[in-house]
Formats: C-alpha cells, structure tokens, sequence
C-alpha cells in the first residue's frame, strides 16, 4: 500500500509540474494579448475610417470582434479550469505523502543529540557579524561607486560645455539688422489673443526627418485621411513666399521653412495652429557671401537643406554656404558664410542640433568638412576634414552603444563620430556613387542605403557589419527604422521592409511612382510622399498598405509631425492636418 | 437549508456585481444603446464585520484549543477554515500583514484616513500576542495557514542559519515602512505571494515565487512564516512579552525530546546546562562589546540606507516618471516612453512635478534613515542577544518563534498518557 502511495505522489508530481508549466505558458500568452489589439482588425478599423459607408466591412470588424473577445474569454475559462485541476492535483499529493510518511511521522528525525545552544548562538553570532560586515562593505563600496560615477559623468559634461565658452569667434563680423527681420505685426497683432490661447506643442520635430533626424516622431492622433480641395482633416494651408526643397521643422508653436531665389535666402517662421507667417528673417548682409547664385540643378534648388532648432535658436543654411541664426521672435542672432560649396547639384545636407551646438555636414567637392558651431554665437566649437567626396546625404544624432553620437553617411563611407569633439569613433567604407540618402538607427544599429550601393546594418556600438542588401535601394529618399523593421522608398516606385536583424525583404509594394521623400514612422503607421503627391500609410509592424490617395499637390519634402498634426510642405503650399 | 441556499445565492449576486468590463464594448452604428450600468448596494459592511467577528473568534478557539484542550486537531480545523474563508473566499485581503501599511501611512499622512476595520484587523492579532503569543499565526493567517496545511514532513535548516535568516523579515518590514510612508507604494500587498493563488490569477513571478514557497512548505515548516513574514517579525516582539506562556504539557516534561524534533519552526529550546565553558570575564567583556556595537550598527544602518534614499525614492510613480523625462530630454533620439508622453499629452507641467518630486525625496530621506536605523538596530539587538547564556532544565517553547501549530501537543508523551 505504501508503494501504492509513493507512487501516486511521484505520478501526481509530474502531472502538478507538467501541467504548471503549460498553465505557465497560457497565463504568460494571454497577459500578451489583448483581444481587440490584432493586426488584422486594427487594419480593418483603419480601413473602416476611410470608408466608411462600407458596411459588408463593418460586418466583418463585428463578426471578427465578437470572435476576439469569444476566444479570449473561453482561453481565460480553460486557465482556471486548469487552475482548479492543479488545486485537486496538490490535495491528491499532499494526501498521499501524509499517507506514505503516517508510520514514520511520530518519529524522531534525528538521534538524540542535544543541541549545545551556546555553540549554536556562537555560530549564529559570526553569522550575523559576517552578513552585517559584507552588507556594510557593499553599501560603502555601492556609495563610493555612486559618487565616482556621479563625479566623472560631471566631467564629461565639463568637457562639451568649454569649447562653447572659451573658443574664439570666427573673424567674420555679423551685423544684425533688425529692420531685416520682417514681422507682419499688423495680422499678427489682429490674431494675437485667439493665438495667445492656444498651447504650445508639447511634441517638436527638431530637424529634418524629426528630432534628431530620426525619421520617427512620438506623435499621437494623426489623420489617416485629407483632402485638401473639400478641406476635410485640413487646420489651415498657406502659400510659401519662395521655393525650396527642404522639409518643415517644428518646436513650441512654430514651424519653420527656407525658401530662396536669385533675390533673396529667407528663413520663415508660421504659426502651428493658424498658418499665418509670423515672421521672415533674410539671410543678406553676411560677410564672404557669393554675390551672384551658384548654378544649381533645379531637382536641388538654393533651398534644399532642412532648417534645425533647439527650441530657443533656429538655423538655415543656404546653397550659397550662408549660414543664419534666429531665435524664437525672429531676430537674427548671428549670421556667416562658411565658404561657397563646390557642389555639382547644389548644396543639400540638411543642419542638426545637439543642444547649442549646430552640426554641419558641409558637402563640397574640394574641402569637405563636419563642423560644429555654437547656436548662439556662430562660433566654431569644433571642425573635422571629412575623407569623403562629395554626397547629399544629412547626418543624424543616434544612440549608440548607451551614448549619443553623430553618424554621417558620405562616399565611401558612413562613420559615427563623438559629438564632443568630432573625434571618430567607427568608420565603414560600403557606399559608392553619388550618395543623397540619409542613415537611420534603432535599437543601437545603424542603417545606411544609397542607389548603386548597398543597403548595410552596423553595430553602432563597435561598427561592426551585421548584414548587407541589395534587393531594393533609394536614391534621395532616406530610411526609417524600428526595431524589428528598416522602411525604404526608391525613386523607382519600389517600396520595401527589410527586417532588421537579418536584411530579409519582409515586404514590398510596387507602387509605380517615385519618392524622394522619405518615410516618417509615427503612431504605429509609415506615412510616406511620392513626388506626384500621393500619400501612403503602413502599419509599421506588418509594412501592410493601409490606405492610399492623392493629394493634389506635388511633394518632395518630408512631413513634420507633433500632437494630432502633420505638416507637410508641397512645390506650392504648406499645411496641416489634423483631425476635423 | 433554504436559508443556506438564500445565502448562496445572494452570495453569488454579490459576487457577480464585483465583475468590471475590461475591454471597450463592442461598437455599434445602428443607434443602439447599452442599458445602465446598475451596481448592487455594496455588502462592505456586513463582510466587515463578520471578519472581525470570525478573527476574535477564531483566536478565541486557537487559544482555547492550545491552552486549555492541547488540540492539534482543533487547530488544524482553524487553518483550513482560515484558508477558504480568508483565504479563497475574502481573496487574502484585508490581512493583518498588509494592514502594517495602511496603520504606517496614517501615522505618517494625517490626510490618509485609516478606516476602523484596518485599524482593529491590524491591532487584534497584537492584542492577542501581548495575551496569549502568535495564535493569529496559528490557524487564523490564511498565508501560514496554507503552508501548515500542506507541510508533510520537516527538514529543519541547521539552527545558526535560521537565527541568521530571521533578520530578513526585519529588512522587509523596514522597506515596507519606508515606501508606505513615502505613499509610494504597498511593499506587501505587490509582493505577497499566495494571494494570486487565492485569486487563481496574478503577477507570474509573484504568483511562481507562491508556488515555490508552497511545494518548499511540503518538506519544510511554513517557509514564509519563518523567513520572510514581516508582521510575524512584529508579533514576535509581542509574543516574547505575552502574559500567557504556552506549555506543551501540564504533567511536568520528561526531557523525552519527542517535542523538540516535532516542531516545525525549530521554536522548542531544550534543556541546557552551559556545556560550553568560557571565562566570565570574557562573556561580560563581549556583552558590553555588543552593547556599545548596538548604538553603532543603528547608526551605520541609518548612514547606509539613508544614503541611498534619492536611489530608493525611484519607487515612487512621480521620481520614476521625472527621471524619466530627464532621460528623454537628455537622449531626445530615445523613442519616447509612454509614460512620458502621456505626461506631455496631458500637459504636465514639469515645474510642478519637480516640486512634488522635491517633497517626495526629503521624505524619502527621513524614512530611508529610519529604516536603516531600523535594521541596524536589530541586527545589534539579535548580536546581544545571542551573546547572552542562559540556563535551562526542561524542554520551553520560545514564544517569540513558536506559531502555536500544536504539533507538539500530539508528540508529547505526557499529553498522550492523559488522554
């Protein structure tokens, strides 16, 4: 009978832990997931509120819905019956173990050998000594720790903030002007109190492709549709006073563009929630600036450089090699020209900012150079010969092995540098031709494309190479990356997914328009511009086409994003949607 | 029996006006509208007061069936008592070892209303430990009383181990203290380990770490209870002083031993006569060592704890959250974290949260000195003591360990001849 009970209890135990294990595992996948969070419905409901008089689709999302919520629930009943078989299965043990250990329970367990209490006490005297002696030496060691840690990273910063004070400015003089900052005080002045009362924006896009030119934005709420002829999910749209190529870039309550012609280089300031141009600064006057226009390729422009600003000082950088700077209200803090560029297209890299500091990425066929300079005073904090020839491309601000640093792609190479000084931390030469794509980075890997070349994924950690494509490759468009996804566009119309870890195509559409723009991941969706004008809108997880439509508007520029809205720059106009 | 089934009934009622939706309903464009939501008059009060009544009266029985009748077998009835109704049917909550954090948070927050019933779930089973020793851990704690449910056999840990380990409950109840009065969290309640079972859901690694103590209280005597339990760690200071001090037997021990090797938490010191010589000097030189070290280690706890209160203050929603938008700010490239932009959505005002913060770490930095000096203080407290000798001639029960399961009624010989 014994054996009976040894035996139940051993067969009882498999069972309890067996069946543990898989009530585990169910528990763990449905805390994972929610029954109204699946692709396949989300995806429906986007499609829902395009077209919404659909209604064999609204249908469907019902049916499907219920569906959810069944399984999830009847997934839910399955654990706790399960749950109440594993209660059963201890009773039935614990039962049986009592049964097999009754004989020898009123037993002693040990001979009797007196405890000699005072060697007990002894021992557990030195026990306690010694646990409270390593707890002491571990909470002093973890204090001086702390304060070394705390001391050098207060070094480090030491170390940024000094060129920023000590450098000496560069010689050239900027007169400032404030008769040349335009303010349209009259309109401004007729909208101030309905402007005074809307909030600033919480979400900025610093630089071209979002903060830190990223090419993702935190922005929630964006219109899945517009429509600017009927007006619908449009706040406002504005003309813009001069060409250009380059994209908004938002802070506060401003949105900022460049535009320029034979005339004139002009930085403009609009308003986020009306559209109303509140102030132009003119980028003339400046010292060792050109006195007729570089010849530019008209794809190129005087204009294509993206603005950048750090929420208290905007910069704008023109074909010519003019570099200004304004604050908030439009006054011109300092201006200089960093020298004509040499550059067959016409000068394209768009600015960065990292703090006070501005990041130039100077294209020139002849000196080519990474500088920074001090977004208050235009001084220079510190500058590096570029090895490369001539590209387009921008540099970006990216995370790197937990540290911020500066990766620039050019030709041959994409290189990521220290932000404090310029030094070069990694260098991978893959790229060839004329470059004027931009890199990405997610999760701590850097990614590079450009037509002709390659398509390449670098540990921005150690720059090490982790895998290389071909299949499809962009030419002006840049990447956007998540994690588990790299979006590319090309101006043959091929849009793709790579996957992240491996450079495996996931994805493509074949989309028969070419995009110069690049794409923005926001709000778990891709929003994306063909040159036409037409807008595309992905899942981000899946890379699945949501929902596509023309805009009207031919848009080379890419989109802004902040919270609910977008802005976008078209060859005409610039506006801004957000939800009716 | 119709009276029985009325009770179910209303009971089941009850219980299903508990239920709360947890995903959006279904939408719906045809013009329907959901019916109102009507809530059952909440039962609170009633179950309230039929806690109370079941904890004195269960205590009452403990004592009754530990002192007067010196029943395991009533005892055991208690426990699994204990665990259906306070356990699987009340779901473990309100219990006497979460209710530290509530009393400490009201004494620390004069805005903290401490409701009446907390109050008395808390105080009571203390009465009881000035009165009668740690009856409420006998059968009345669901938490000890699972454990003494399914405990089989005992494999006890050597006894110099187990002194050690017993400061850990002291270190829990210290932190339990220093996040309640910081309001930044309940320690007990997040980490208690068998109220996911009570629930039949929960935490995964909470609920794991239950099971664990659970297949270990199998083989070894209320793990939990002995290891870990931060308001057993309370009790026993009241236990130690308790008026009534338990006896295994009334007819005189006959140092058999039979008790000692039968109790699950090693509470039974046997008899001693000082087999260990040493010089008396040396004995009084290390008592007055102890003595001076006691001030010492209380204050190097406070120094040690305290120093780490901006480290500590992270469990409080508003420092995690301000940490987190420095973070963001400094490393803008970061995706944001949801917290953060729910924080700029709902337009936070970052000043204002940096005010909070401010009053949270001053606090943080009382507390994390108090709970230092806390643990210090009993770590010197625990060295005193056992620098102390003290003779003995038959078998006692430490009433500060002992948790009144009467097993060693049942061994007894003595206690059997009577019967």
């Amino acid at each position: 009978m014994k054996k009976l009970y040894r035996n139940i209890a051993f067969v009882t135990a498999v069972f309890i832990l067996t069946l543990t294990a898989m009530l585990s595992m169910s528990y763990y996948q449905m805390r994972q997931v929610s029954p109204l969070e699946t692709g396949v419905l989300e995806t429906l409901k986007e499609l829902n509120e395009t077209n919404s008089e659909n209604e064999s689709l609204q249908e469907q999302i019902r049916a499907l819905d219920l569906l959810s919520r069944k399984a999830y629930f009847v997934k839910e009943g399955q654990l706790k019956m399960g749950i109440y078989l594993l209660l059963g299965m201890a009773a039935v043990l614990v039962t049986c173990l009592n049964l097999y250990y009754k004989e020898t329970k009123n037993l002693p367990e040990k001979d009797f050998d007196p405890i000699d209490e005072w060697l007990t006490k002894s021992r557990a005297r030195n026990y306690l000594s010694w646990a409270a002696i390593v707890a002491l030496l571990g909470g002093v060691g973890l204090v001086v720790f702390q304060n070394v840690g705390t001391k050098s990273s207060s070094d480090e910063n030491t170390l940024v903030e000094i060129p920023n004070e000590e450098l000496i400015a560069d010689s050239v003089e900027v007169k400032i002007d404030s008769a040349e900052v335009i303010v349209d005080s009259a309109e401004l002045k007729a909208d101030s109190t309905e402007v005074e009362e809307m909030p600033e924006l919480k979400i900025s896009s610093k630089a071209f492709r979002g903060n830190n030119s990223s090419g993702k934005s935190s922005a929630r709420g964006i219109a899945t549709s517009w429509n600017l002829i009927s007006k619908k999910n449009i706040l406002w749209q504005s003309t813009i006073p001069k060409h250009g190529y380059n994209s908004p870039v938002i802070t506060g309550r401003n949105v900022f563009i460049t535009g320029a012609d034979e005339g004139a280089r002009e930085l403009y300031c609009y308003d986020v929630w009306t559209g109303e141009l509140r102030w132009t600064v003119k980028a003339d006057g400046i010292s060792g600036s050109p006195s007729s226009m570089p010849s530019v390729n008209a794809d190129t422009g005087l204009a294509a450089s993206t603005v950048a600003t750090n929420g208290e000082q905007v910069c704008a950088i023109f074909a010519t090699g003019d570099v200004i700077c304004a604050d908030m209200e439009g006054k011109r803090l300092w201006a200089k020209n960093i020298g004509l560029p040499d550059n067959h297209y016409g000068y394209a890299s768009s600015l960065l900012m990292y703090g006070s500091m501005l990041i130039i990425q100077y294209q020139n066929n002849t000196n080519a150079q990474i500088m920074a300079l001090s977004a208050k005073t235009g001084n220079t904090i510190w500058s590096k010969g570029a090895k490369d020839r001539i590209a387009w491309s921008s540099p970006i601000i990216a995370t790197l092995g937990g540290k911020s640093a500066l990766v620039v792609m050019g030709n041959p190479a994409i290189a990521a540098y220290e932000l404090s000084n310029g030094s070069e931390l990694w260098r991978v030469e893959c790229m060839s031709g004329e470059v004027g794509s931009s890199p990405a980075c997610a999760e701590g890997i850097v990614y590079g494309a450009s037509e002709y070349a390659t398509c390449i994924a670098i540990d921005g950690a150690t720059g090490e190479t982790l895998w290389e494509a071909s299949d499809y490759l962009p030419e002006c468009s840049s990447l956007a990356a998540t994690k588990d996804l790299v979006f590319c566009a090309t101006s043959y119309g091929m849009v793709c997914a790579y996957d992240a870890k491996t450079g495996e195509v996931k994805k493509e559409h074949d989309l028969t328009t070419p995009f110069y723009s690049s794409p923005v991941v926001v709000d778990g969706k891709v929003y994306l511009f063909s040159n036409s004008g037409k807008a595309y809108i992905f899942s981000a997880s899946t890379f699945d086409l949501i929902t596509s439509f023309e805009t009207g508007e031919k848009t080379f520029a890419t989109p802004a994003f902040t919270d609910g809205m977008m802005i976008v720059r078209t060859d005409k106009s610039l506006y801004c949607v957000k939800k009716n | 029996m119709r009276r029985t089934l009325l009770f179910t009934i209303a009971l089941l009622a009850s219980l299903q006006a508990m239920c709360v939706a947890r995903f959006p309903k279904p939408d719906f464009s045809s013009g329907y509208e959901y019916p109102d939501i009507i809530h059952g008059a909440p039962h609170e009060l009633f179950w309230n007061i039929l806690d109370i009544v079941l904890l004195v009266g269960m205590m009452g029985l403990v004592v009754w069936a530990a002192y007067r009748k010196r029943s395991r077998a009533i005892i055991f009835t208690m426990s699994l008592v204990s665990v259906l109704y306070f356990g699987f049917f009340r779901s473990g909550c309100v219990c006497s070892v979460g209710s530290i954090q509530n009393v400490v948070l009201a004494a620390a927050d004069s805005g903290y209303h401490l409701p009446l019933y907390v109050l008395l779930v808390f105080l009571l089973p203390i009465v009881f430990a000035l009165l009668f020793g740690r009856v409420f851990c006998s059968g009345v704690c669901p938490l000890g009383a699972i454990q003494e449910l399914i405990n089989v056999k005992n494999f006890r840990l050597s006894r110099s181990v187990s002194v050690t380990l017993s400061i850990i409950p002291w270190i829990y109840l210290a932190f339990t203290i220093l996040y309640a009065a910081t309001r930044s969290q309940f320690l007990i309640c997040r980490l208690d380990p068998f109220i996911g079972i009570f629930r039949f859901g929960g935490d995964i690694g909470v609920m794991s770490f239950g099971f664990v103590l659970l297949v270990m209280s199998v083989f070894v005597g209320r793990p939990f209870c002995q290891f870990l339990c931060p308001y057993g760690a309370l009790l026993s200071v009241f236990s130690a002083l308790s008026w009534k001090k338990l006896d295994i037997t009334e007819k005189g021990c006959i140092n058999c031993a039979l008790c000692g090797v039968s109790c699950p938490v090693d509470a039974i010191r046997a008899p001693q006569s000082n087999r260990t010589k040493e010089e008396r000097r040396k004995g009084v030189r290390r008592v007055i060592l102890m003595s001076l070290l006691l001030p010492v280690l209380t204050f190097l706890g406070a120094m040690l704890v305290g120093s780490q209160s901006d480290a500590l203050s992270l469990a409080h929603k508003d420092v995690y959250l301000y940490e987190l938008l420095l973070s963001q700010e400094a490393n803008p490239e970061l995706e944001e974290p949801l917290e953060v932009e729910t924080f700029h959505a709902l337009g936070g005002d970052m000043a204002e949260l940096k005010e909070k913060v401010d009053a949270v770490r001053s606090d943080y930095v009382f507390y994390s000195h108090l709970a230092g000096a806390l643990i210090g203080f009993v770590i010197g407290f625990k060295l005193m003591k056992l620098s102390l000798k003290r003779g003995r001639k038959t078998y006692e029960i430490s009433m500060a360990r002992c948790t009144v399961c009467g097993k060693c009624f049942n061994y007894c010989p003595q206690n059997l001849k009577k019967k």
